[in-house]
């Protein structure tokens, strides 16, 4: 299992280039940032259509190949294959969104899991397509304000639940599957590391929050991101070994959703019933997952 | 001594992979082009072919993974049909600049008998098209297809076809070329594109050859694929003086042509069944010829000028129809010779579609209609023939 570390205790030199095109406080640039800094010079990363590729990839000086959106998970398979046919030993990392990863691409992601290609596949969530303007994904929570989710007299925002993507990956019986946040960096960088050394097929499905989407001040990225995580939003968990289950964050308490939601102008408009749903939600699950600590899922 | 075995086209089209020594193979199955799959797979089992076989769950995946095999630096090949191409149409304009190879065993959209609308369909995103007429003719443009998409000068992805089932699923002798004779002629990939820790990023960047971001682009790219126009040539008459076989300079073959007035053009099986029409009617002393298209994409305009300096008709059969439009060979043919100050009659025939039989007696008919056109007027320019 992975082993917090901090970020400044990391081996190896930046990777990241300063500046870059983003957004300001953008949570995709901090989770590149340690992202490759862990994985090294010795990484081959690709891109499909995202934010990352619109505003990071010309500040990711690594070798680098972009394709079409539903090709994710194709593109990673080909190239790990490719580099051991020549006889090369490399990270091979697909770092895609909501959509390359859980919509248009998850078709490919799932056949390049189910073979147990040995590559590194990162999600970036951020909860919707914020590339194209912020619409609806299956990533997307519950009642959330979107561009095609928009709340008016006859819509009170997205209609269904987040699609739960990484335990979709855990049930490919894969190595390693892990969610993450920017938030816990110490976190974060254990679980890239321990991807790093296993073969076969790596999972991190990292929340990355976005002002411009959410609605929030640039200057409180990692603060929204911490919210969410201490309310029980987004728990932290990897599944190790094909199924050993563990949660690694814990808190006491978990915070009231209501402390996190009402920060993102996207949930602006929830009622009390709203908020109500979305926290027994939280708290049912959360009560399942603390039930399932430490043994080992059914798959 | 020649090794000769008895292979369907599908088998034929296998062992030009295998002979190529393909590192990273990756396709999803598809009626025709299904046993091509299953034939790679086994000589990778069996450990006749040491190659890594990418098992995708469709065939844009599949072009995507030999891209990105290719892109790593690894010799690929995927194969497909119709509809499976149609799927494949995203990835293969995106990524035109790696010299991926593929056989496409022509499956029509309105059938799973053959035409050639699944191939014309790509005809506009940068693949070179060669269309193939036995099941030699298969396994050697396996092999040439590599020579062409990885030439040292400029990388183009390749495609060559062979006709559904007329091909995919009939036997015929086949010469299995000399492995260490391939060996020689086809030497492993060199790709100065791929990642490698060795080199800068910086320098890295510098070798790459993706062309986007501008109308430039654009200009750079169909200039380059023009180029390719040479490198066939240049491929085939590497091939034919090294393995004895060729198919006229590579883009087109004139046969039979020496004393004609007029040519039909045909593509894959229906220029085998032409070959004795033309004969046939010649022995009769109808004065007609017989022009093999090989090469589709680049068009070969300036062959087609060529042609039509010589003969006063050409009768266009297309296995394929623009809908709305005529068939795609006619159209540029009469393209390529609007400028001449004489120009030949050009007439255009749409025949066997959907795997409708091309009989003798079709073939002949449209020949005896190209030769007539001479004289005087005929009418239609473009007909439909045959399918009832």
């Amino acid at each position: 299992m992975s082993k917090p570390m901090p970020f400044q205790r990391v081996e190896g030199e930046e990777i990241m280039a300063l500046g870059n095109s983003s957004c300001q406080g953008c949570g995709h640039a901090i989770l590149a940032r340690i992202a490759f800094k862990v994985l090294g010079k010795n990484t081959v990363y690709t891109s499909v259509p995202g934010c990352i590729w619109i505003a990071l990839q010309s500040s990711i000086p690594l070798y680098w190949r972009g394709t079409v959106f539903e090709g994710g998970g194709a593109l990673i398979s080909g190239i790990s294959n490719g580099l051991e046919a020549t006889g090369k030993e490399m990270n091979v990392v697909g770092f895609y969104g909501d959509g390359g990863t859980a919509d248009i691409g998850l078709q490919a992601l799932s056949a390049a899991a189910e073979r147990n290609e040995n590559v590194i596949m990162i999600c970036a969530d951020n909860e919707a397509y914020m590339n194209t303007g912020g619409q609806r994904s299956g990533l997307t929570p519950i009642y959330a304000s979107t561009t095609t989710t928009p709340v008016a007299s006859e819509s009170r925002g997205k209609k269904s639940n987040k699609k739960n993507v990484p335990f979709i990956m855990a049930a490919h019986n894969i190595p390693y599957v892990a969610t993450a946040s920017i938030a816990y960096p110490n976190d974060l960088v254990g679980k890239l590391q321990y991807a790093k050394q296993l073969k076969g097929f790596k999972y991190l499905h990292v929340q990355s929050t976005c002002p411009t989407g959410w609605g929030f001040d640039s200057a409180r990225t990692i603060k929204v991101a911490r919210l969410m995580v201490e309310s029980g939003m987004w728990p932290l968990y990897e599944v190790t070994e094909g199924n050993n289950f563990k949660l690694t964050y814990k808190p006491r308490e978990l915070k009231p959703v209501k402390e996190a939601l009402s920060q993102q102008s996207r949930f602006r408009h929830l009622d009390e019933k709203e908020y109500e749903y979305i926290q027994e939600q939280v708290i049912m699950k959360w009560k399942q997952l603390s039930e399932m600590d430490g043994k080992k899922l059914p798959i | 001594m020649k090794h000769m075995e008895l292979m369907v086209g599908n088998k034929a089209v296998a062992y030009g992979a295998k002979l190529a020594r393909v590192q990273v193979i990756s396709a999803y199955p598809i009626t025709p082009q299904t046993t091509i799959v299953q034939y790679l797979a086994e000589f990778v089992a069996e450990g006749e072919l040491k190659a890594r076989f990418i098992e995708v769950e469709s065939e844009l995946s599949a072009m995507v993974a030999v891209q990105g095999a290719s892109f790593a630096g690894a010799r690929v090949f995927t194969a497909t049909s119709g509809p499976g191409l149609l799927l494949m149409h995203h990835p293969m304009m995106e990524g035109s600049d790696l010299p991926v190879v593929m056989s496409v065993v022509h499956r029509s959209n309105k059938s799973m008998q053959p035409d050639h609308s699944d191939l014309m369909a790509q005809r506009d995103n940068g693949w070179i098209q060669l269309y193939c007429e036995n099941n030699q003719e298969a396994l050697d443009t396996a092999l040439m297809s590599y020579k062409i998409a990885e030439d040292s000068r400029q990388t183009v992805p390749t495609i060559f076809g062979i006709d559904g089932y007329i091909l995919s699923y009939t036997a015929e002798p086949v010469e299995i070329p000399d492995q260490e004779k391939v060996d020689e002629w086809l030497p492993p990939l060199k790709a100065p594109w791929a990642p490698d820790i060795n080199i800068s990023v910086q320098e890295w960047r510098r070798r790459q050859g993706r062309m986007s971001g501008s109308q430039k682009a654009w200009i750079d790219h169909d200039t380059k694929f023009r180029n390719s126009l040479g490198i066939i040539k240049e491929a085939h008459a590497s091939f034919e003086k090294t393995f004895g076989r060729g198919y006229g300079n590579g883009l087109l073959e004139e046969y039979n042509c020496e004393n004609a007035e007029a040519v039909i053009i045909a593509m894959g099986t229906i220029a085998s069944t032409a070959r004795s029409v033309v004969d046939d009617l010649q022995k009769e002393g109808k004065r007609v010829g017989l022009v093999k298209l090989k090469c589709y994409r680049p068009f070969p305009a300036e062959e087609i000028r060529n042609l039509a300096k010589k003969y006063h008709a050409i009768g266009v059969i297309d296995r394929n129809v623009s809908l709305g439009s005529n068939g795609n060979v006619f159209n540029e043919s009469r393209s390529a010779v609007y400028d001449m100050v004489e120009r030949p009659k050009i007439l255009g025939f749409h025949t066997g579609m959907a795997g409708s039989e091309v009989t003798p007696q079709i073939i002949s008919k449209i020949a005896e209609k190209t030769l007539k056109s001479i004289k005087e007027p005929v009418d239609p320019i473009v007909e439909w023939v045959g399918g009832a």
